[in-house]
């Protein structure tokens, strides 16, 4: 296949098609009308088979990832703070920590030989789970896939890479100056449990509670209470959701706030209802919201057949039982309050956090 | 709910080599096209109502659209009257406090927002199913008795201008924004942002005076999309909308959109800028027009697919830019046809080169039958998957209304598009790609790329604020 057919096939065959990397995995995914099921697979085995990377191939999409990380970092008011800087900040280890869309200067290091034998390794056909979802014949599926990747040799499997994290015994604040921005903005990254652990699934829903949506505790305390800020983003996992990672997370929230305010200010008011949370605990009323909020997210996550693809696939790369779909929602019905009590008073909490805020260089902006 | 539909995992592993097919396997026959079932009520104080099942997940979608409220509604007076109505309605009703609301909402599964633009304010809602009456319940109060308490909108016109202010660092913003000044000039469409003293002039009684006036059921249409059943649902609806008074519908406002008679470069400088963000387009056609097809499949083929000309030219032969793109946005009155990217300052005139070329060899060349033939498949396959989920098939349906489309829209996109010929997308495109009077909007920094801007046309020069400023 030569450079770019990938793209035409799938479009003249009336789909679409994209891929992306993301902290523990790198997908490719492409929608088709279902009877065209087996080009998709004939497709990704061409690529898992016999990618061909040129030189020149190679420079363009240098080029081409350059100008993405000018459009969507440097060139940007904030440039994606509170991911890049506030993992740079948040983690120890550098597996962890290093700007995931990378340095211009990185990027543009990259020799064929590295791509090539990062391929070889990652791409192999013992390092990947293919996922199919819709309107298919399952066992004819099976024989098509049987056909276009039996034949794809596996490698040696990659040696996974350390990600283990130091425990964070003391708070993290960091200030930045932004030449672009015209507001200031505030960043914090709590460290989460592993998914495995019991607290995890409470973490979950007290994010619920905090952060999601204008119904929620910190919102309606920074944005309509104390007006202090304009905004409140954020959730626990920057890019996805509760099960397509593996590695260490942070909680991440994010606000742009008002001139004439400060970090402390804020941080203040975040901490003040947390300790709500601690002392009081949720009522019952709240948390059984919460849940159906979260059954209800859920269901839209699953809503298209990509969505489901997407989900199953995590499933089966980081715990080996894609039928675990059907119970995602357990662990979660079965929060009680006073889980959420105790896992608000071990996490969220100034000593697991990072702080970063952000200002405008020119002092209060160029409007005010 | 469980999943019960043909999933398959597959962990890869090593089994006996077979030969690798070198040509694309054919499709398989193709399966049943599932056309939704759309039914078209009205209730006695006018409402439109519109439902159609989906039950692909659990829930209920809706779009609440008010076709008098829009951003030129009371423009000249009253300049962002409807983006504050938007934000404060959901703030507060005469039986609810802000707070009561959202925590409400969140005891469904729910979520309820509202936003304007220059042909209607939409609300646009969604719940679990088992809750659909509760939703209507709360979009009904929404539309018919926002309080709009002094405090709430106080807050919403800081905020507003807090945001608008952040905003203006941001290129997107602002090359959208003169683009829509250039192309619309005093059209209604060309309005983006109010400025911050028509943000603060507003006042509470203006408020309420624009619901009464223009939240109306007769202008107005309710869209719902999902795991329902459509009598018992209608009955909800009926229930919950049924005492919401019509009005008198306001005469509509529908200037002539001004003809461009010149190619015209406007600059947004923005010192320290990395890249330039290039717009270039010109006035269209209005949704209903009946080149909508033909224009929307030239534009698919220029730069409104991944396999575009565009992005074959300045991405993956050129590596100029990271998602050059195109659209040929069609409105209830007029439309632009927009071909955009985002740039290294160093190749700033060069994609302006390409850009003009691309846009010009649509005009002089017909298209080639496999282009044609590509595109056609991209747009009806694509029409699908949209119509698969409930807010792709509500927004659709939305349009349809909204632009007042003929009601076969959907069941004919089909053949429609697969009518069209590579004449009738040459005529569309050197019709519409009008590069002689195009508007060219840059966002970017003046010292660093005017010698490769200069040759492209005159250059009007903006500052962030929208005030023309000497070179």
């Amino acid at each position: 296949m030569k450079k770019f057919e990938h793209a035409k096939f799938v479009e003249a065959n009336g789909g679409s098609l994209n891929g992306h990397t993301d902290f523990d995995y790198t997908n490719y995914y492409q929608t088709l009308p279902s009877n065209r099921v087996e080009l998709g697979l004939w497709l990704e085995s061409d690529r898992m088979r016999s990618l061909d990377i040129s030189e020149e191939n190679l420079k363009n999409q240098q080029a081409v990832v350059s100008e993405e990380v000018r459009v969507n970092v440097l060139n940007q008011p904030y440039q994606l703070f509170e991911w890049i800087s506030l993992w740079e900040n948040a983690f120890t280890n550098w597996n962890n920590a290093h700007n995931g869309y990378g340095e211009l200067a990185e990027i543009n290091a990259a020799t064929i030989e590295d791509v090539r034998s990062f391929f070889k390794t990652y791409y192999a056909p013992n390092n990947a789970v293919l996922t199919i979802v819709g309107d298919v014949d399952v066992n004819e599926v099976k024989k098509m896939v049987e056909k276009h990747f039996a034949g794809i040799p596996s490698q040696p499997a990659p040696k996974g890479a350390d990600l283990s994290e130091p425990p964070q015994t003391k708070e993290k604040r960091v200030k930045q100056t932004d030449k672009l921005a015209n507001l200031p903005a505030l960043a914090t990254g709590y460290h989460l449990p592993p998914q495995n652990s019991p607290d995890f699934p409470a973490m979950a829903l007290l994010v619920q509670i905090l952060q999601a949506g204008d119904s929620s505790r910190w919102y309606q305390r920074l944005v309509k209470e104390k007006e202090l800020t304009l905004d409140l983003t954020g959730g626990l996992n920057y890019f996805g959701n509760e099960f397509d990672y593996t590695g260490p997370m942070i909680m991440t929230t994010r606000t742009t706030y008002k001139p004439g305010h400060t970090a402390d200010e804020i941080l203040r008011e975040m901490d003040a209802v947390v300790g709500e949370i601690t002392t009081a605990g949720v009522t019952e009323k709240e948390l059984a919201n919460a849940k159906v909020q979260y059954r209800s997210n859920f269901y839209s996550q699953i809503e298209s057949s990509f969505g489901k693809a997407h989900l199953l696939s995590a499933l089966a790369l980081f715990r080996d039982d894609p039928a675990q779909i059907n119970s995602l929602l357990t662990p979660f019905e079965n929060v009680t309050a006073a889980q959420i009590k105790t896992a608000a008073a071990k996490y969220l909490v100034p000593t697991n956090r990072t702080v970063i805020d952000r200002v405008p260089e020119k002092k209060g902006g160029t409007n005010q | 709910m469980k999943i019960a539909l043909a999933i398959i995992t597959l962990t890869l592993s090593l089994t006996p080599a077979l030969a690798q097919q070198k040509t694309p396997p054919p499709p398989g026959p193709a399966r049943p096209l599932n056309l939704p079932k759309i039914t078209e009520k009205k209730l006695p104080n006018g409402l439109t109502v519109v439902l159609a099942p989906l039950p692909n997940v659990p829930k209920i979608s809706s779009i609440l659209t008010f076709r008098s409220a829009t951003t030129a509604t009371d423009r000249q007076t009253r300049p962002g009257i409807a983006q504050i109505v938007a934000i404060v309605a959901n703030e507060g009703t005469d039986t609810r406090t802000s707070k009561q609301l959202k925590e409400e909402l969140r005891a469904i599964g729910g979520s309820l927002s509202l936003g304007s633009d220059a042909d209607s304010t939409t609300m646009s809602a969604s719940s679990l199913a088992e809750f659909s009456s509760k939703l209507f319940e709360l979009m009904s109060d929404v539309a018919q008795h926002p309080s709009f308490p002094e405090t709430e909108v106080k807050l919403a016109q800081e905020n507003t201008i807090q945001q608008i202010r952040a905003g203006r660092a941001d290129p997107g913003f602002l090359v959208n924004e003169r683009f829509q000044k250039a192309v619309f000039g005093d059209h209604p469409y060309s309005f983006v942002v109010p400025d911050e003293k028509s943000i603060s002039a507003l006042t509470r009684a203006d408020l309420r005076a624009f619901v009464t006036k223009y939240y109306i059921p007769n202008t107005s249409h309710l869209i719902v999309v999902g795991d329902i059943d459509v009598d018992k649902t209608f009955a909800e609806i009926e229930k919950a909308f049924g005492s919401w008074k019509s009005g008198a519908a306001p005469a509509d406002d529908n200037p002539s959109v001004p003809k461009r008679d010149k190619r015209q470069i406007y600059f947004v400088n923005r010192p320290g800028s990395i890249q330039s963000a290039i717009y270039i387009g010109n006035v269209s056609i209005p949704r209903r027009d009946k080149d909508y097809f033909a224009l929307r499949t030239a534009d698919t083929i220029y730069g409104g697919s991944f396999y575009s000309r565009l992005t074959r030219n300045i991405r993956e032969t050129k590596g100029y830019t990271y998602s050059p793109f195109s659209n040929s946005n069609t409105r209830a009155k007029s439309g632009a046809f927009l071909a955009g990217a985002f740039v290294r300052n160093e190749v700033t005139g060069p994609t302006l080169l390409e850009i003009f070329y691309e846009l010009d060899r649509m005009r002089v060349l017909p298209v080639s039958d496999e282009e044609l033939s590509a595109a056609k498949e991209y747009s009806t396959g694509n029409f699908s998957v949209e119509l698969a989920s409930q807010f792709g098939l509500a927004g659709r349906i939305n349009t349809v209304y909204t632009f007042d489309l003929d009601k076969s829209f959907i069941n004919d996109f089909r053949p429609k598009i697969e009518a069209l010929t590579t004449a009738d997308i040459q005529k569309a495109a050197a019709k519409y790609f009008d590069t002689y009077r195009a508007a060219i909007v840059i966002v970017g920094d003046w010292e660093k790329v005017k010698d490769q801007v200069r040759p492209f046309g005159e250059v009007t020069m903006y500052d962030a604020e929208g005030n023309v400023v000497t070179k």
